[in-house]
């Protein structure tokens, strides 16, 4: 791609934002039922781990308004919603695996009379004993894969060798998805067993197979559309029950049927982040420069493999965050526990991954006495040298150095990490802490077969274009910045582009919007389809015209300039038309270079990297635990951002999710497997006094991305949510001064108010 | 005179239902009935602000406006009063200016939630002729955004602040008032195949009513009950709203005590209770958001004896009284007597809650603390309630309560009785916290263990000398 085709980024809002702000923006919930519509609900477990003696349902069915009920003998096909792996089964047959778990549904003439008659089904249960927690899976050694290890170079000799050496543990906790859209789906019947499914999903291609396989149908006789989700962040990647369960209901009334989950079914029934618990050796010089690592990962995975391969795999391909670990083993357990499935999350693991290290890292600045931010930067991947992962790819992207250099400078990070210190002194229960944390993170599904997509550009004959892909809408902007990309390759402005619902009828076989790849791939897709169909017009009108020159033509302000030879776009549309040329393509893209040995740990799992850094300042309160951040300055690498305000957007919000991760984001369960934390009122997701007060976010200048990703852009989907361990290490930061930090603080994740005072007493004791 | 029929304004039309289910909420009269999908629902409990919908009541010959969660709210409640959803706010094809901000700063990504936000922020803006941070934070601080961060959102609200309101529903004032005035203010009865909504205007009929329906379910703000509906999926057969007796809405106050009925709002009694204790306020100001506040009533919190309602044990630690309209004549109770156990309380079949008093003594030094997860609307894992009078640095009186404590928010007698005729010192204060597993033995929760309970129970107390003695406050928001 040449420089001068690049867009240069325009922020313009949304391509929904007028219909977000006056209610006209359509969620599946809002799209018009047919007058015979009846309305699902969900019956499910009571219990973590049980046989299953005796389901009756016979107050069900008398309940009022009840039409049908479904239970797993009511399944043609496959009974597991499972992606990769079986495990989850729609409704399980003989043994219930957690709390929340999906038993029968019924269909009613109203979703209120659904929900109140499934709450008289009697289950008579044979209660076995839950695993909830990783600790206990992995004392029963009760596990979905054989652990899987790691190794490179020796880092036993070399902790060893090593002048310093220490030893610890580190938790990461849970955290719930909380699209502010539940999860929802529209069945509606066709004729020849026909479905058309309106699903909340960011994976419409699998919840057409899923529906297909349960229904022994062909996926050709499933229709999937998606205009746009009310939030996703991974929770609506492989959640296919609610669709599932909708068909099935279908499928047996004949009738179409909505199934929209009550927010504290969705919330029980769904899987969320897998918490992490860690165990680490390590050895470091008198820079905190790491020389040799040992690490135990354990994650809670919950009752079935769902992700959780990948999502491990990920936490392991992360673990080095920005720095270069010469020296290392690693053994990972993916935990199997009476809980809902664990599964997707902003991050994917990676984060999790990530905050081991940063963990590490600001433990051995605490027992050198040096500043974090020194220690960090002496482990940063090198640019000539110690620039290979320890899954052997050699990073030639690599701008941590410079993002690091110029917030260090924009935050004032030194004199302020001086001033904190005399404020520390000054006050004896308003403790104020610093940090700054870099993120490095690669893109890519590292399911290399999953980096494809495709799309269908159509151009009309009044010069409209429209425009659909595989990729979700789910605020991130993808559709806004897809026909940007579109708009710019035909020189026409914005409001000549129409984006659609994703449509399994229109872009087939497509992989989920994740991975934080759905721009990079679809965009790239997008313009595959655009560029074919400019073909056909450049060549009509070479034909037509008798342009015999080489010269490549340009596509702007709504004309077509063939060196000084100019065509007015809408009227060479016309014309095309009139001489029988082909206006519309598909598209098709997949992503170059990229491969990985999974056995091996080995190879190019990453087409590139985005990296960023921020400096969180916090003040906490000694006596309660209360905390809040202050301030923050980030610098995020955005490439060449095809609209600025939507990156920006995708910044702050990933940081705020990431914050509320590690700090107030609390998931709680009870010691029988039962999920405590399920509303809004037990379950608390970042509100607006908890955004810092003062935000100073920065897209990195001279960013740009090294390969060939559309408009030269880096993503921003998944990265910033890491930006806010820069909050959890500001956090720990401000515990230490406490005993002016002569010693560290054993602090875990979420540091809520409770954790933070906790720590306090138990740094205090040790003085 | 009694009707059966609710009446309000949507639209600059009047819409009457005949014997509506008293059981609805008004989100799913307006979604599943009307087909207005621009109003979302989120969580069904009031918690995200999803479903935030504003309504106009008419106040002498002004048009209040007040935000609400329209998940949990009944339809009956908007008899007389005008509703205003997302859709109407669009004029002649032209966005709302609160839209134009939201559009021009970025406001929305996935848009779920900002129906709710733009009401929010719509209903803000009709109600201060000018606008600060902390009224923003106000305003926003009950609707959930999980995209944004909520930057760019508090960036449109700013933008607000030098704007002249002149939108249509200004302009059309004049109309709307004269529409309201239309609707009859009379007693409403309700039916609907056997379920019972009463809205009576006198407290002679509401007693009468009371008096025929012992088992009836009084709705005062409603906020709890409707969950009753919304999360438990039950019927409820009976609902006695008080919100149309005249006299149970008022606000008294002397130079020895304040009286508030029972159900004036909230809101209106947190801006009444800013002057003499400003820290009732500022724990009020994190009491749910203003859509629970607009609707949710003292005596309600009071009724409802929740361990965690925080204007408990403030209430408690200032001597308050509540008084209760019984079958014949009131009672007057102190408040420390009238809860019994968890959820019960002194209040009998056919009694309801007539007003709070609460004592006014300029000598006392009040301070209060809610400690929660979050700082916005989230449900206190402690909430400290101190006053004290001392006299020549002896303490001579001190009232201290905490709520999430116990099962019923309680008075810490143990810990008062040995402050008191003590130095008002550092060594005093930490004799009495260490007294605090005499006085409560809280539980472990999902909100927070039983041993940071009485830790942080155990610092406030500290926290409230430190404050008193360096008169000044120790506090990480200010």
């Amino acid at each position: 791609m040449k420089n001068e085709q690049l867009l240069k980024g325009q922020s313009i809002p949304h391509d929904s934002a007028d219909k977000h702000v006056t209610g006209l923006a359509q969620y599946t919930d809002d799209v018009s039922e047919p007058l015979n519509t009846l309305h699902g609900a969900i019956g499910w477990s009571k219990k973590a781990h049980a046989k299953i003696k005796k389901i009756d349902l016979k107050d069900v069915r008398e309940s009022e308004g009840v039409i049908s009920i479904v239970t797993y003998k009511d399944i043609p096909g496959r009974n597991d919603v499972g992606p990769v792996f079986d495990g989850d089964p729609i409704f399980p047959k003989t043994k219930i695996e957690y709390f929340g778990q999906p038993l029968f549904a019924v269909a009613a003439i109203s979703t209120e009379l659904a929900r109140k008659a499934v709450l008289k089904a009697k289950v008579t249960y044979e209660e076995l004993k839950p695993i909830a927690t990783i600790e206990d899976a992995l004392k029963k050694n009760n596990l979905l894969f054989e652990p899987r290890i790691i190794k490179k170079g020796d880092p036993q000799n070399k902790i060893i060798r090593s002048k310093n050496k220490l030893k610890g543990k580190f938790n990461t906790g849970s955290q719930e998805h909380f699209y502010l859209e539940g999860q929802v789906c529209l069945v509606i019947p066709q004729e020849d067993n026909n479905l058309t499914v309106y699903s909340s999903t960011q994976h419409p291609s699998e919840t057409q197979q899923i529906v297909a396989k349960m229904l022994k149908q062909k996926s050709n006789s499933i229709t999937v559309l998606v205009r746009r989700i009310g939030g996703g962040f991974g929770g609506k990647e492989t959640n296919f029950m609610t669709a599932a369960i909708c068909a099935l209901l279908s499928h047996k009334t004949g009738k179409p049927i909505k199934l929209r989950l009550d927010r504290d079914d969705d919330i029980i029934i769904t899987g969320k982040r897998h918490d992490f618990y860690s165990e680490y050796e390590v050895g470091f010089n008198d820079n905190g420069k790491i020389e040799g690592l040992k690490l135990k990962l354990a994650s809670r995975c919950g009752m079935s493999p769902d992700l959780s391969y990948a999502i491990n795999e990920r936490a392991l391909l992360h673990l080095d965050n920005a720095y270069y670990l010469s020296d290392l083993e690693v053994k990972n357990y993916l935990c199997k526990t009476n809980t809902s499935s664990s599964t997707a999350f902003r991050g994917f693991g990676g984060n999790q991954g990530m905050m081991a290290i940063e963990n590490i890292i600001d433990n051995i600045a605490r027992f050198l006495k040096k500043d974090p931010s020194e220690v960090r930067k002496n482990n940063f991947y090198g640019l000539k040298e110690r620039n290979i992962t320890h899954y052997g790819m050699k990073i030639n992207d690599n701008v941590i150095h410079d993002i690091f250099k110029n917030l260090l400078d924009k935050s004032n990070y030194k004199k302020r990490y001086e001033d904190i210190k005399n404020f520390n002194l000054k006050n004896n229960y308003k403790k104020k802490g610093i940090a700054l944390t870099p993120v490095k993170f690669g893109i890519s599904f590292t399911t290399i077969h999953l980096n494809q997509a495709g799309a269908l550009v159509h151009i009309y004959t009044d010069g409209s274009v429209y425009l659909n892909h595989g990729g979700i809408e789910m605020g991130q902007g993808t559709h806004t910045k897809i026909a940007q990309l579109v708009a710019n390759t035909f020189g026409l402005p914005f409001e000549k582009v129409k984006i659609s619902s994703t449509n399994t009828s229109k872009v087939p076989n497509t992989s989920a919007s994740a991975a934080s790849s759905t721009t990079d791939l679809n965009g790239a897709a997008t313009l595959n389809a655009a560029g074919k169909i400019k073909k056909n017009i450049n060549n009509f009108i070479r034909d037509k015209y008798k342009i015999y020159s080489k010269i490549e033509p340009t596509y702007k302000n709504q004309n077509i300039y063939f060196g000084n030879r100019i065509f007015n776009f809408k009227k060479i549309i016309e014309e095309a038309y009139l001489n029988r040329i082909s206006l519309s393509s598909s598209g098709f893209y997949s992503t170059p270079k990229i491969n990985f040995d999974k056995k091996k740990f080995h190879g190019r799992p990453f087409y590139y990297f985005c990296y960023g850094a921020a400096v969180s300042e916090v003040t906490i309160d000694t006596l309660t635990g209360e905390n809040k951040v202050d301030r923050v300055d980030i610098v995020h690498d955005a490439g060449n951002a095809i609209n600025p305000a939507l990156e920006l957007g995708q910044i702050e919000g990933g940081f705020v999710q990431g914050q509320g991760w590690l700090t107030m984001e609390e998931v709680v369960w009870d010691k029988s497997g039962k999920l405590k934390t399920f509303s809004p009122s037990t379950y608390k997701i970042p509100a607006v006094t908890d955004t810092p007060d003062k935000f100073n976010v920065e897209i990195f200048e001279k960013g740009s991305n090294v390969e060939n990703v559309v408009n030269k852009q880096k993503t921003t989907g998944e990265p910033p949510l890491m930006l806010a361990m820069s909050v959890f290490f500001a956090i720990k930061d401000a515990i230490a001064s406490v005993v002016d930090y002569k010693k560290t603080p054993k602090l875990d994740a979420p540091a809520t108010p409770e954790k933070i005072l906790m720590s306090i007493s138990e740094l205090k004791s040790k003085i | 005179m009694v009707s059966d029929t609710i009446q309000f304004l949507l639209n600059d039309k009047i819409y009457k239902i005949r014997n509506p289910d008293p059981n609805k909420t008004i989100l799913n009269y307006v979604r599943n009935d009307l087909k207005k999908t621009g109003t979302k629902e989120g969580c069904a409990e009031g918690g995200c602000g999803a479903c935030t919908v504003v309504l106009g009541e008419l106040n002498y010959n002004k048009v209040i406006y007040k935000s609400i969660n329209a998940c949990i709210s009944f339809l009956p409640i908007l008899n007389g009063k005008q509703l205003i959803l997302i859709e109407d706010l669009v004029y002649k094809n032209k966005p709302h200016i609160v839209q134009e901000a939201l559009i021009k700063f970025h406001g929305s990504q996935c848009g779920f939630c900002t129906p709710g936000f733009t009401m929010s922020l719509f209903s803000m803006r009709k109600n201060y002729k000018s606008i600060n941070n902390e009224i923003i934070e106000e305003a926003l601080s009950g609707n959930l955004c999980r995209c944004t961060g909520y930057r760019p959102i508090i960036d449109a609200a700013k933008s607000l602040k030098n704007k002249k309101d002149q939108d249509h529903f200004k302009k059309n004032q004049n109309k709307t008032i004269h529409l309201l005035k239309k609707i009859k203010n009379i007693d409403i009865e309700i039916n609907h195949h056997g379920k019972k909504y009463f809205a009576p205007k006198t407290i002679l009929n509401l007693r009468r009513i009371l008096k025929k329906y012992p088992n009836s379910k009084i709705l005062s703000g409603g906020t709890d009950l409707s969950l009753e509906v919304t999360k438990f999926r039950k019927d409820i057969k009976t609902i006695i709203s008080l919100n149309s007796v005249k006299k149970l809405n008022f606000i008294k106050k002397n130079k020895k005590l304040v009286e508030i009925g029972a159900t004036s709002s909230l809101f209106e009694f947190q801006n009444l209770i800013k002057k003499y204790f400003l820290d009732f306020y500022n724990v009020l100001k994190r009491y749910g958001s203003v859509q629970i506040r607009n609707v949710g009533t003292i005596a309600g919190n009071i009724a409802t004896a929740s361990p965690i309602g925080d204007t408990l044990p403030l209430l408690l630690s200032l001597d308050a009284k509540v008084v209760i309209q019984g079958t014949n004549k009131k009672k007057t109770l102190p408040l420390n007597q009238f809860f019994i156990s968890y959820r019960k309380t002194k209040l009998k079949k056919g009694e309801f809650i007539y007003s709070i008093k609460i004592p006014l003594n300029k000598k006392n030094i009040f301070k209060a603390y809610k400690i929660s997860k979050r700082f916005d609307d989230d449900i206190s894992s402690v909430c400290g309630s101190f006053s004290f009078f001392i006299k020549k640095n002896i303490i001579t009186k001190a009232s201290i309560a905490y709520g999430g404590m116990s099962e019923i928010p309680k008075r810490a007698l143990t810990i008062e009785k040995d402050l008191i005729n003590s130095e008002f010192s550092e060594n005093t204060f930490s004799r009495a916290a260490n007294l605090i597993d005499k006085d409560f033995s809280p539980l472990d929760d999902m909100r927070a263990s039983r041993n940071y309970r009485l830790t942080v129970a155990k610092n406030l107390l500290l926290k409230a000398f430190y404050e008193i003695k360096d008169k000044k406050n120790i506090r990480i928001h200010s």
